[in-house]
C-alpha cells in the first residue's frame, strides 16, 4: 500500500462538488470530499434548473452577463455536463426526464408553474398547462402544502386528503418505504373511485426508490402519477443528494463530512494539503489538486461582513460589487440585487484570478456574477462548472 | 457554533432518524436551536420530548451552519435530567459498567437466567425492552487477559470500552494480537467505562467521574509515549469530543489529542511504511454499516480502506440508516417503538443488496442489524484479522 494522498480533494459536498467527484472517480482518480454539511441541495425541488427565460434554455445564454460562468462552459460544454448527470443518475433509484435543450413546467404547492429543465422522472407527468383532471392527495395536517392553494387557481382540480397519522414529509416519505402502509393507501385510493385523469401527491413518495413506490401505486390505481415538490424539509432534494453521495462511495471516494477546513498547507504555487478541525488533533488531507465548490453566502462558502465578503476556506480575492449600499436594491422581492454577482472570479482554466495557487479550481455558486436567483440557472450551473472544472483537473494531474 | 447561527434550513430534520418514525419527537431544529432560548436558568423545563433524542449526532454532521445542535439537545436533556426524576431504567443504564462487571462474574448463570421468560417480565416491569435478545456475557474478559503484547518501537494503549472486555474479549484479543503481529507495543490498562452510558441517562456527575479515571491512566501511558486506540466508535467520539467537551476533564484535550481510531492507527502504520499488510483472500460479500458515531467522528471511513484492499471482498457501504439502537437507548422500553422501526428500515435496506454478512464497527448497530436482517454481523477487525491468517 502506498501512503495515500488523493489525486483530488474537492471541498465542498454540493451539485457542483459532486459533479466534479463523479466524474473524476469514474476516470480511474482517488477522490475525497470534504464537507461541512449537508448542501443546498437537500433543501431543493430537485429538478436541475438551468435557465429559465427561454423555451431552450440555452439559448439565453448570450442574453446573460458578460462574465457568467456559462460563457466559459459553452453551450456544448454545458449540454455534455448535462447529459453526464443524466448518465449517472440514470442507474440510480431516480433516474431524471428531460433534456438538456428543453425547458417544461411543472406545477408547484401553491398551483403555479416552475420552469425548469431536468426533472425526476417521479414528476415527468406533471401538468401545468392542459386541461386533464387532476386529483391531488395529500396528508392530514402536512405542514406547508396546502391543496386547496392549487384547486383554487385552476379549474378541473380536487384534492382528498389522507390520514397517514404523521404531518411531516419525513415522517409519510419514510411510511411510504413500508409495504403494509402502501397496500392500506392504495385501498384507500380504490375506494375513492376518482374520475380518469392524473393523480398528483406531494414529493414523499418514499425516499430510497421513489420510482418504484410511484410505479406500484400507478399501476394498481389505474392512473398516471406524478410529484409535485415540497418546501423543505424536501425529500426529492434528500434523494438527490444522498444518490450523489452514495454514487461517490460506491466509485470508490471517500468523504469527511462536518468538518471545517482548519488550515491550508501550501509550497510555492502548490497546495498541498488541507487540515480539518477536529476536537483534539487535526486531521491531514492531503491532495494533488484542489477544487472548490463551497456554495455562495447559504452554504458558507462567502461570507459578508459590515463592508466587504470574503472566501472562507483559501481567503481568495472575491469580486464584490461596490460598496454596501450598492449591494441591494430597494425592493426585496426585486430580481437582481448586485450582491447575487458576488463571488469568486475564474480565468477560462477555471483557476481563480489574481492568486498564486496553480492546483486549484474553483466551480459552482460560489463563482463570481452567477445569479443564480435571478437567472434561475442553480443546479445547470453547479453541473456546467463542476463538469468543466473537472476535466480541467484532469488534464492538469496527466 | 451557538443556536443563534442556526438559519433554519431543516437539513437536521431530513437527518434526524427518530423524527422519521416518531411525531412526538420535534425534530433536532425544534428540539435544539429553536426551543434553546427558552430554556432559561432557573426555570423548570417542561420539554419531556428532548429524551426522545437518541444522541446519534446525525444533525450536527449534516448542519451546514457547524450548529451543535446535538449538544444543545445533549444539555437540555442533562437539565431535564437534573430537575425531575429519573426513571430506573436509567439510573440502571447508567450503571452498565457495574452491571456487566456483575454480569461476566456469574456469566453462565446470568446468560442463562436473562434468557428466561420470567426474567423478562421482571426487566419489563423495570422499563426495559425485551424484544432484542440481551447480549450475553464472558468471564474471561479482555481484563483477564494477556494485559501487554507485542514490541516495538510504536506503543499503544488499548482502550477497549465496555463491550469488547464484558460481552466480545474475542475482538479484543483480536485487535490485541493483529497490532502486536505488526510490530506495536500494546498495553491494556485497568480502566472503566468511558461514561457515555451515564452521560447518555442524565448522569452528569457519573460521566465525569468515570472519565476522570480514565482520563489519569491514559495520560499517565500517552506520557510516556504511547497512543490510545480504541476499537468502538461511541468510546471512541466520547473520549475524544466529550471529555474536553460537555465533561471538561482537566486532562481532556491530552487525551482528544492522541486518541486514534483502531483502523485509522492501522492505515497510518502502513502508510508511513511502518508496516505492510497482505491480506490473503476473504470470499465473500458484505455491507458495511457505517455506526453514526464513526460518522460524527469526521475521521472517513478508515476500515472501508482496509477492508477494500482484502482480495475477493465486495463491500457494500452503508450510511444513511440509523441502526435505531444507540446503546442503551432501544433497551428502553419508552424506545423500543422507535428502535424496531429504525432497526427495520436500516435492515431492509440492507437486505436489498444481497449480502451474506453485515460488518459494523459498534456492537450496538451489530447486535441489532443481525436480529433484524437474521445475517451474521462483524466487526471489521475480525475481517481484517480472518484475512491475515497464513493459510
Amino acid at each position: 500500500m502506498t501512503p495515500l494522498t488523493y489525486d483530488v480533494v474537492v471541498i465542498g459536498g454540493g451539485m457542483a462538488g459532486f459533479t466534479s467527484a463523479l466524474y473524476l472517480t469514474g476516470q480511474g482518480y482517488k477522490v475525497a470530499i470534504i464537507s461541512k454539511g449537508d448542501p443546498v441541495c437537500c433543501l431543493s425541488t430537485g429538478c436541475i434548473d438551468v435557465l429559465s427565460s427561454d423555451k431552450n434554455p440555452l439559448d439565453g445564454i448570450p442574453g446573460l452577463s458578460r462574465d457568467h460562468p456559462y460563457h466559459l462552459v459553452g453551450k456544448k460544454g454545458i449540454t455534455d455536463a448535462l447529459n453526464f448527470f443524466k448518465r449517472i443518475m440514470q442507474d440510480t433509484p431516480i433516474p431524471y426526464s428531460g433534456t438538456p435543450r428543453k425547458n417544461r413546467t411543472i406545477l408547484t404547492p401553491i398551483g403555479t408553474a416552475k420552469t425548469t429543465c431536468l426533472v425526476p422522472m417521479t414528476m415527468a407527468g406533471s401538468e401545468t398547462e392542459s386541461d386533464t383532471y387532476i386529483h391531488v392527495i395529500s396528508f392530514k395536517g402536512l405542514k406547508d402544502f396546502f391543496p386547496s392553494y392549487i384547486t383554487s387557481g385552476r379549474r378541473n382540480i380536487r384534492f382528498s386528503l389522507y390520514d397517514a397519522g404523521t404531518s411531516s414529509t419525513i415522517g409519510i416519505a419514510t411510511l411510504f418505504e413500508d409495504k403494509s402502509f402502501r397496500r392500506e393507501f392504495i385501498s384507500w385510493i380504490q375506494n375513492l373511485e376518482l374520475p380518469h385523469g392524473k393523480v398528483a401527491f406531494p414529493a414523499v413518495l418514499g425516499i430510497r426508490n421513489p420510482l418504484k413506490i410511484l410505479t406500484e401505486i400507478s399501476d394498481q390505481i389505474g392512473r398516471e402519477i406524478f410529484e409535485i415538490p415540497t418546501l423543505p424539509p424536501s425529500i426529492p432534494g434528500l434523494r438527490l443528494f444522498r444518490t450523489l453521495k452514495s454514487s461517490f462511495i460506491k466509485s470508490g471516494g471517500d468523504n469527511y463530512w462536518g468538518k471545517v477546513i482548519a488550515s491550508v498547507e501550501s509550497q510555492g504555487d502548490q497546495i498541498e494539503a488541507v487540515t480539518l478541525k477536529s476536537p483534539g488533533r487535526p486531521s491531514r488531507v492531503p491532495g494533488k489538486a484542489f477544487i472548490l465548490s463551497t456554495g455562495s453566502f447559504v452554504s458558507g462558502g462567502l461570507y459578508a461582513t459590515r463592508n466587504t465578503v470574503k472566501e472562507t476556506v483559501f481567503d481568495l480575492p472575491v469580486f464584490v460589487p461596490g460598496t454596501r449600499k450598492d449591494w441591494f436594491k430597494e425592493d426585496f422581492f426585486q430580481a437582481g440585487h448586485a450582491i447575487e454577482t458576488a463571488g469568486i472570479k475564474v480565468d477560462s482554466s477555471f483557476r481563480p484570478v489574481n492568486t498564486r495557487f496553480g492546483n486549484l479550481f474553483v466551480s459552482g455558486s460560489i463563482l463570481s456574477h452567477a445569479e443564480i436567483m435571478k437567472n434561475h440557472c442553480g443546479h445547470g450551473l453547479a453541473i456546467a462548472t463542476g463538469f468543466r472544472a473537472a476535466k480541467i483537473c484532469e488534464e492538469f494531474l496527466s | 457554533m451557538s443556536f443563534e447561527h442556526c438559519v433554519r434550513c431543516t437539513v437536521c430534520v431530513e437527518n434526524c432518524p427518530v423524527f422519521k418514525v416518531e411525531p412526538l419527537f420535534p425534530g433536532p431544529k425544534q428540539a435544539g436551536p429553536d426551543a434553546q432560548r427558552f430554556r432559561l436558568d432557573g426555570e423548570k423545563s417542561v420539554d419531556q420530548w428532548v429524551r426522545l433524542c437518541s444522541q446519534c449526532k446525525r444533525c450536527e454532521v449534516s448542519c451546514p451552519n457547524d450548529v451543535e445542535v446535538s449538544e444543545i439537545i445533549l444539555n437540555a436533556q442533562l437539565k431535564y435530567s437534573r430537575e425531575h426524576l429519573s426513571p430506573f431504567s436509567s439510573h440502571l443504564f447508567a450503571n452498565t459498567y457495574y452491571i456487566s462487571g456483575l454480569g461476566s462474574l456469574a456469566a453462565p448463570v446470568f446468560n442463562r437466567v436473562s434468557s428466561w421468560g420470567i426474567s423478562k417480565g421482571v426487566m419489563s416491569l423495570l422499563g426495559i425492552a425485551t424484544s432484542l435478545p440481551f447480549p450475553s456475557f464472558r468471564f474471561l474478559t479482555l481484563q483477564r487477559g494477556w494485559k501487554r503484547r507485542g514490541r516495538g518501537a510504536r506503543k499503544v494503549v488499548f482502550f477497549h470500552g465496555c463491550f469488547l472486555n464484558f460481552n466480545r474479549p474475542d475482538i479484543g484479543r483480536g485487535i490485541r494480537d493483529l497490532l502486536a503481529s505488526l510490530g506495536v507495543q500494546v498495553i491494556i490498562p485497568k480502566q472503566s467505562c468511558c461514561g457515555l452510558p451515564a452521560l447518555g441517562n442524565g448522569d452528569l456527575d457519573m460521566a465525569r467521574k468515570y472519565a476522570q479515571q480514565n482520563a489519569a491512566t491514559l495520560a499517565r501511558y500517552i506520557d510516556k509515549g504511547h497512543d490510545v486506540v480504541y476499537a468502538c466508535t461511541s468510546c471512541g467520539l466520547t473520549l475524544v469530543r466529550d471529555y474536553p467537551g460537555v465533561l471538561d476533564i482537566t486532562l481532556g484535550e491530552k487525551i482528544s489529542e492522541n486518541t486514534y481510531n483502531v483502523h485509522e492507527y492501522l492505515l497510518s502504520l502502513i502508510e508511513n511504511g511502518y508496516t505492510e499488510l497482505a491480506p490473503a483472500q476473504v470470499n465473500m460479500t458484505i455491507a458495511y454499516h457505517i455506526p453514526c458515531h464513526l460518522r460524527a467522528l469526521g475521521i472517513g471511513y478508515p476500515a472501508a480502506r482496509i477492508l477494500e484492499r482484502i482480495p475477493g471482498l465486495t463491500c457494500h457501504l452503508m450510511e444513511d440508516n440509523c441502526c435505531g439502537l444507540s446503546g442503551s437507548y432501544g433497551f428502553k422500553k419508552k424506545n423500543q417503538g422507535i428502535s424496531r422501526k429504525l432497526g427495520q428500515l436500516a435492515s431492509s435496506a440492507i437486505r436489498e443488496r444481497e449480502v451474506e454478512a453485515i460488518v459494523s464497527d459498534c456492537g450496538a448497530c451489530r447486535m441489532q442489524l443481525s436480529h433484524y436482517t437474521g445475517l451474521p454481523a462483524f466487526d471489521p477487525s475480525e475481517l481484517i484479522v480472518e484475512s491475515m491468517k497464513k493459510p
